[in-house]
């Protein structure tokens, strides 16, 4: 994979690498193309689109390839076909669809086959569907022409990355080192990266691992301060009714009874904050919707209610603990 | 009926001991109307919370109907104040955010297993006889101080106790009104046949009782 920037794995990192970098073209595709031991050459052109068709509407990546790309990703069409080279040459307004945008704009996956898409002020016409692989970014894709995104969509002509795919992997390293040398005539040999497959999907991996870990650190620090300030809530509240639980006591109460309704207090308490998390979660969800595809699994609402309900019963126990055990005739007394 | 036997209570204070209530034996019969009286700190209220089970002695044994209750666990002890204990307090004690009838209704909420009445009929014939049933609906802090201890003893009735134990029950009302509830405590004694135990410190209150209890200061004796 060609880039433009230093690329990842320089210490410049991900983001400078991206923005002070140069803007492939077609020639560069076509000098990468020439070089020797290069199978394939796919200039590719990205973008987010909102995709609309007979009033249904969904976000989508849109990609902007030729025909080595179905080749070079091991595609193939599910339903109807793939668009090809005379395709790409003649800027034909064709499109080969994720089966998840096919579900959101059409229903189904056949059903997809022979309609239009309509997006950024064009038109296209779907001729394929690529199978489900559970790669969200893969599924919500509108794969078309490169040639054909010149125009509105991408006046500059320019493209984000080139792939690159090779005969034999003992070719690697001579091909990036060639392709390297071909681009440099154009280019300064900051300006671009050349970025094997598992190099990239081991760094992101990596980011997202860091991410991840942030995420939780933050997650359960926030976890273990809620829990406190609910324990410190339900402590307030036993002080407060500690006449009642007098009285409670005195007409017939056990220390177990008392014990579980303030646990059930904290319990709805945490339940309630997992429940507005949700909510919070899912007004983000519906924001960045706009953006990328995004959705809140069930497995994801069944952790929020077990761990908000762990820390209800948890934090819950000590203060419910100190209501039941309070003696009966202290609580009776207390003013 | 209750019966205790050498009973006394000890309370640590620092570094002194109290004792509240030392070595008093009592013998109170089923269907009795009494009062114990006392001046303040004369040990009166901890005997009270003895017979009603909400303290354990130091030493020395309670038997309620021919049990010896001193040993009991927390559980049983819950159970015989539910089922044959009501208690009738000086501030009243309702809970404010429930209405008069879920007071009433409380101590129903705490028995474990099925009674044998129907407890919301139950509660409407006992807040009719008190003439507080239009007020069924109210919060406690609605209504006045007299129809509010008409609904604690309505709540110290509803399970069908065997004794009734009034703390102080007129020490927050005035005269007219607590006259009114002494009245109406003794006509459950008369009419119902249910031990009335009021603690008091109201000779004039003491005097209406069929037997009286004094409990003298400092002793903490009979």
């Amino acid at each position: 994979m060609v880039m433009p920037g230093s690329g990842f794995n320089s210490s410049s990192g991900f983001g400078a690498g991206l923005v002070g970098g140069v803007e492939f073209d077609e020639k560069d595709a076509s000098s990468v193309s020439r070089v020797a031991g290069v199978e394939y050459t796919v200039p590719l052109y990205m973008s987010t689109v909102k995709a609309e068709a007979g009033g249904n509407e969904t976000t989508a990546y849109l990609f902007g390839v030729n025909e080595d790309y179905f080749n070079l990703m091991n595609e193939e069409a599910e339903f109807g076909e793939l668009f090809t080279k005379s395709d790409v040459s003649s800027k034909a307004k064709v499109a080969v669809i994720g089966s998840k945008v096919a579900e959101e704009l059409y229903g189904d996956d056949e059903n997809a086959i022979g309609k239009t898409v309509r997006f950024e002020g064009m038109r296209i016409k779907v001729i394929g569907v690529v199978a489900n692989t559970g790669d969200s970014q893969h599924d919500t894709s509108i794969v078309i022409p490169y040639k054909t995104t010149f125009g509105s969509v991408n006046p500059d002509k320019t493209f984000w990355a080139i792939y690159v795919g090779v005969s034999s992997k003992e070719d690697i390293e001579s091909v990036k080192e060639e392709i390297k040398s071909v681009l440099s005539k154009r280019y300064s040999e900051d300006d671009f990266s050349i970025t094997e497959q598992t190099e990239i999907l081991s760094m992101i991996n990596q980011i997202f691992d860091i991410l991840n870990i942030v995420l939780v650190a933050i997650g359960s620090i926030s976890l273990v301060v809620g829990g406190i300030g609910i324990m410190n809530i339900m402590y307030a509240t036993v002080t407060e009714r500690t006449k009642e639980i007098g009285v409670m006591r005195a007409i017939g109460a056990t220390e177990r009874d008392i014990l579980l309704q303030f646990l059930t207090e904290s319990l709805i308490l945490s339940v309630f904050g997992g429940l507005l998390g949700l909510i919070g979660a899912s007004l983000t969800v519906l924001v960045v919707r706009i953006f990328f595809p995004a959705s809140i699994s069930l497995f994801a609402v069944i952790i929020t209610f077990a761990i908000s309900s762990g820390i209800g019963i948890f934090f819950g126990v000590f203060p419910a603990r100190r209501a039941a055990r309070l003696s009966p005739i202290e609580a009776i007394r207390y003013e | 009926m209750i019966k205790l036997q050498n009973v006394s209570k000890i309370y640590q204070l620092g570094e002194d001991k109290v004792e509240a209530v030392n070595k008093v034996s009592l013998h109170i019969k089923a269907g009795e109307y009494c009062g114990i009286l006392g001046s303040s700190g004369s040990g009166k209220s901890t005997l009270m919370y003895l017979i009603g089970l909400l303290d354990r002695p130091s030493s020395g044994k309670i038997i309620i109907n021919g049990d010896d209750v001193s040993k009991l666990s927390d559980v049983e002890l819950s159970k015989v104040r539910n089922h044959k204990i009501g208690f009738v307090f000086q501030s009243f004690n309702l809970i404010s955010r429930f209405t008069v009838l879920e007071n009433v209704l409380m101590p129903t909420k705490y028995t474990k297993g099925k009674l044998d009445f129907d407890v919301h009929k139950k509660a409407e014939e006992l807040l009719k006889k008190f003439g507080i049933y239009e007020r069924r609906n109210f919060f406690p802090n609605k209504i006045s101080g007299g129809q509010q201890q008409r609904v604690a003893i309505a709540r110290a009735l509803i399970m069908n106790p065997s004794v009734i134990i009034a703390d102080e029950p007129t020490g927050n009302l005035d005269t007219k009104t607590g006259n009114e509830i002494i009245k109406l405590l003794e006509s459950l004694n008369k009419e119902l046949g249910v031990t009335v135990i009021i603690v008091t410190h109201e000779k004039d209150i003491a005097d209406r009782t069929n037997r009286r209890i004094y409990m003298k200061l400092y002793t903490g004796t009979v």
